[in-house]
């Protein structure tokens, strides 16, 4: 795995090398192509942007205006889209439970994934055979019942949802953990056990370190699912003491009998804005986070 | 080894499966228990056999539902692995500023679904407003419009799957069939394709199952108007186990079709995967 | 050593995601440890029906804990949303203490949740048992509001047209029949330009979000004129022998417009209430709630006025506006005690102390069916127009609406209708979803 990374940008580097003289004439029109359709590409997003500084009456009636004159409300939108959804509370719950979930996914899967993949019983077989089976398995199946069992156990709130995050998420997480660690060779492991290590400290000295790669993958794959959810958060939280990103911006459709489009505006370039920061500067982790899962999933 | 490891099994494997049985398992066969029960809160359920399994199929909405899935997941799928095949192509040819365009093109998969939904349908009522129309006045604008914008979402994601999967070809390979005479449209069709067979079948997965399961994208841009007629599997189910009351119990045999539908295809893929990977 | 590294990495991250949330979530954690504090002294959960004042219930709710230390929560469904967020909000731990139902429909669902309100103080302030639900001698419901709609409409503007040459109504006493108000409808449409107007009527917004205003409040008056014709107060089977009334008014809604047909899948009630105020549209149907969008806006407090909805009925020169309520508060008898005795403490707060009333009568715009709002008669200039009517002597419309079978036969009327307006369907589909659906849906919720 590693090394094929390794030989991946070598190779990377070659062809674009090589790329570069042959094409060059072809080169300047697909350039200025991609940059059309690039440009075209983050149009609705810009057009929400543009509508956002519009007044709420005008934005269904001239979405492509640009807003000049009493069309032009300043920071309106965004005021009243933070008031009323309570944007920047939901922002905070997001950040806590995303990251919240993705850490206990993160060291408890691959605990999990470390014990099943050394230790060859019946019940890890079978736990094996029930994370692929998870994996399959989709939402709706378990929406309504998920809802009752969180409710029935009282996990309604942002911490009882990192455990559920926790076990749904498990199923892909501890699949991939697995199919790493079978490649790393037990030698290492043997040796440092043999030095008197227990298997505590060989996993988290030892194991867990090389995994990083896997880690990396697991984080950027659970991360994207959770910070976006709508569907789950919406029916297992107490939405009225806490609310996601996603529920907030759904909530301004209908919550008052009718769309604030104006508020509504605000709150999606808010909710927008962050990602794309946070996109441009782990692109790189993100990228390779999304190829090396597709590989293995 | 595996002895000494084995006793830690409290601390490796429980808490993980204590979250599995709570997040997962317990639902699930809740679930299928539920399915032939009539109830209105967990507790209530009383054993009515398959009654509720015969009213889904009584049900038109669901029927249709189903049909409109199947339309728009072979759609999807198309054109999202055609486009994101085509561009991977164009940008593996190191043309200037490939990487902004890469980024470009991969940044709509990080917006989530319920804000994608609201953004296109500002764009797309918008646009057809131009021609008297809207996005709800019938299924079939309410169709391209998710079409639209699955695409827009996804062949960034794609993309990048099929670059890392062109990118894998040995340069050996292609400066051989050069050697060869082979012009760009064989090397195409008999060294590139064949050679990213891997990545098409994991995009093709991939594809296929965002298509079924779509949900987010469905309930903001749509919501299902015109009368439920462009309303999805997932979403259909949704608003059977809440938007009526004394229809849980349909809901959730609803819910286990659709478990049998996603999870038959999902083996079948993986049955062509396996198949595919012995041949290389 | 590793591992001590380690662990303390991962408590910073828990930390830092801690902090993080702190930070945003600083308002709702504070709120949740008082009420674990003030567990003993019981805590109310309403579940508030009417989207139009969430914002107002939640200030007044935050106004009484503050002068009680008595925890009050308020959360409001989206529209179309309550009785499915009910349900699912009632199988909860913290159910809501507080709820409303719609009436005997609703009633019939919930009446083994209904704690009884004979004792209570709030029963006490009430001015007659017409605004109450009651089981035997038990008070099940009380309600709390009572709202008036019709044709909302802008004088001045209704006045411009008056004053044209060839206008065939000259004046507001005469626009009382369907004919005159077609005629006044389509006249207005026709001298649209003349009079600075884009339509008579504002768009029909059919989104999801906003067709209430024709599936179920429009879709009163056939069901109220068969009802009254046949002396009954329900049915589990209507005939809709006045779906051609119906028919008739929403094809006026729906030409006579500032929008084309085609177009109303995707507007909203907002876009209809910001081409009202902004005198785009003379004619606005909705009722005494929508006074808060309207005014502090190009509409002035004395163009206002509400006509009744005319469908072409005999005798509906004498009819009124539609007047009654659809908000009836009921307690959780499965709340603790203290809880339930909490809640009582707050409805009682709310209809005598002067905060509470003044929240209801000027904040929200409510004429309440309490004695003591004598003093706080809401400036509402739309509650004042349905005086007007009933000094006249004009017939009041009740709202039957209560009546209908389910939200799920709403919506298939509200589909029906669409679908014809765009001309993807045509009129017997609304037929069907009305007649046979009523009788479908009556029998699924009556099982």
């Amino acid at each position: 795995m590693l090394q094929n990374k390794q030989k991946n940008k070598t190779e990377m580097r070659h062809r674009d090398q090589s790329g570069k003289e042959r094409k060059s004439k072809h080169g300047t029109l697909l350039t200025i192509i991609f940059t059309i359709i690039s440009v075209l590409y983050m149009y609705p997003i810009v057009l929400v942007f543009i509508n956002s500084f519009k007044k709420k009456a005008y934005i269904s009636k001239y979405p492509f205006k640009i807003p000049t004159g009493n069309m032009y409300v300043e920071l309106e939108n965004y005021i009243r889209g933070i008031e009323r959804t309570g944007l920047i509370e939901a922002f905070g719950w997001s950040m806590f439970i995303t990251i919240g979930s993705v850490a206990a996914i993160i060291i408890c899967c691959s605990m999990c994934a470390w014990y099943i993949s050394r230790v060859h019983t019946k019940v890890t077989k079978a736990i094996y055979v029930m994370c692929l089976f998870a994996m399959i398995v989709p939402f709706q199946m378990e929406m309504y019942t998920l809802s009752k069992v969180a409710n029935m156990l009282k996990l309604g709130n942002p911490w009882g949802i990192i455990l559920i995050y926790l076990g749904f998420g498990a199923g892909l997480s501890i699949f991939m953990f697995t199919g790493f660690m079978k490649s790393i060779p037990l030698e290492i492991e043997e040796a440092a056990m043999i030095d008197g290590c227990t298997p505590i400290q060989t996993f988290f000295k030892v194991v867990l370190p090389i995994t990083k790669p896997t880690c990396v993958t697991v984080t950027i794959l659970q991360a994207m699912w959770i910070w976006n959810d709508y569907l789950l958060p919406s029916l297992v939280l107490d939405t009225k003491k806490w609310k996601t990103i996603p529920i907030a911006v759904q909530y301004l459709k209908g919550g008052y009998g009718s769309v604030d489009m104006g508020a509504m505006m605000g709150t999606l370039v808010l909710a927008i804005v962050p990602i794309i920061i946070f996109y441009l500067v782990c692109q790189k982790y993100i990228i390779e986070g999304v190829v090396a899962g597709a590989v293995k999933g | 080894m595996e002895k000494a490891i084995k006793r830690y099994f409290p601390v490796f494997v429980l808490p993980t499966m204590i979250a599995f049985t709570i997040g997962f398992i317990a639902p699930f066969l809740l679930g299928v228990y539920l399915s032939f029960c009539k109830f209105t809160t967990v507790t209530d359920a009383t054993f009515i056999g398959l009654k509720n399994y015969m009213k889904v199929f009584e049900d038109p909405t669901f029927i249709h539902s189903m049909w409109y899935t199947a339309l728009f997941t072979i759609v999807t799928v198309l054109l999202i692995n055609v486009l994101a095949f085509a561009v991977a192509l164009l940008l593996t040819k190191g043309i200037r500023g490939t990487n902004i365009f890469r980024t470009v093109f991969f940044m709509p998969n990080l917006i989530g679904g319920i804000v994608l939904g609201y953004i296109w349908q500002l764009l797309l009522n918008g646009v057809l407003a131009i021609f008297g129309r809207t996005l709800t006045y019938s299924s079939v604008y309410g169709f391209w419009g998710l079409v639209i914008l699955m695409c827009w979402q996804q062949i960034g994601y794609m993309m990048i799957i099929y670059i890392s999967g062109i990118q894998n070809i040995p340069g050996e390979l292609i400066e051989a069939a050069k050697i060869d005479g082979a012009n760009a449209k064989q090397l195409l069709r008999y060294v590139t394709l064949p050679m990213v067979m891997p990545s098409i079948t994991i995009c093709t997965f991939l594809t296929v199952t965002n298509g079924f399961k779509l949900f987010d994208q469905n309930l903001a841009l749509t919501n299902g108007a015109p009368s439920k007629m462009s309303e999805m599997l997932a979403l259909n189910i949704y608003n059977t186990f809440y938007g009526r009351t004394g229809y849980e119990g349909v809901g959730q045999a609803k819910a286990v079709i659709f478990f049998i539908i996603v999870g038959v295809i999902a083996v079948l893929q993986n049955k062509l995967t396996t198949s595919k990977e012995v041949q290389q | 050593m590793k591992k001590k590294k380690l662990i303390a990495v991962l408590l910073s991250a828990a930390m830092v995601g801690g902090i993080l949330a702190g930070c945003g979530g600083s308002g709702d954690s504070d709120k949740a440890d008082s009420s674990d504090k003030k567990e003993a002294t019981g805590k109310v959960y309403y579940l508030n029906f009417k989207p139009e004042q969430a914002d107002q219930w939640v200030a007044l709710a935050e106004k009484y804990t503050e002068e009680t230390g008595v925890q009050v929560d308020v959360q409001t469904a989206a529209s179309g949303t309550y009785e499915s967020q009910l349900k699912s909000e009632m199988a909860k731990d913290e159910a809501p203490t507080l709820f409303q139902v719609n009436g005997p429909v609703g009633l019939a669902t919930w009446k083994d949740y209904c704690y009884d309100l004979a004792d209570s103080q709030i029963y006490k302030d009430v001015q007659s048992d017409d605004y109450v639900l009651k089981e035997g001698d038990e008070v099940k419901g009380i309600a709390y509001v009572i709202e008036t709609y019709g044709i909302i409409y802008n004088k001045a503007l209704l006045n411009k047209y008056f004053e044209l040459d060839d206008a065939e109504i000259k004046s507001i006493d005469k626009l009382n029949n369907f004919d005159a108000l077609k005629k006044v409808a389509d006249g207005i449409q026709a001298h649209k330009d003349d009079l600075g107007v884009e339509g008579a009527f504002t768009s029909a917004g059919m989104d999801s979000s906003s067709d209430w205003r024709f599936k179920t409040h429009l879709a009163n008056l056939p069901i109220y004129y068969e009802y009254t014709d046949k002396g009954i107060e329900s049915t589990d089977a209507i005939e809709g022998t006045y779906l051609e009334n119906y028919k008739n008014i929403w094809d006026l809604y729906i030409t006579d417009s500032t929008c084309d047909a085609s177009m109303i899948s995707s507007k909203t009630g907002e876009d209809a209430a910001s081409e009202f105020t902004l005198g785009e549209a003379v004619f606005y149907q909705n009722g005494t709630w929508a006074y808060n969008d309207i005014k502090d806006n190009e509409v002035a407090d004395e163009d206002l006025g509400m006509l009744p909805i005319y469908i072409g009925a005999e005798g509906e020169e004498d009819q009124g506006l539609c007047t009654g309520s659809e908000n009836y508060w009921c307690v959780n008898k499965n709340a603790s005690e203290e809880d339930i005795q909490a809640t009582l403490d707050f409805m009682t707060w709310v209809v005598e102390s002067d905060e509470g009333r003044e929240a209801l009568a000027n904040e929200m715009g409510f004429v309440t069916p309490f004695t003591t709002f004598a003093d706080y008669l809401p400036s509402n200039p739309l509650v004042q127009a349905n005086e007007e009517y009933t000094e006249a002597g004009k017939t009041p419309v009740t709202w039957n609406f209560t009546t209908m079978p389910s939200e799920e036969w709403k919506n298939g009327v509200g589909s029906a209708l669409l679908e014809y307006a765009q001309g993807t369907g045509d009129w017997s589909t609304v037929e069907t979803a009305f007649v046979d659906g009523w009788a479908t849906e009556y029998a699924a919720a009556n099982e």
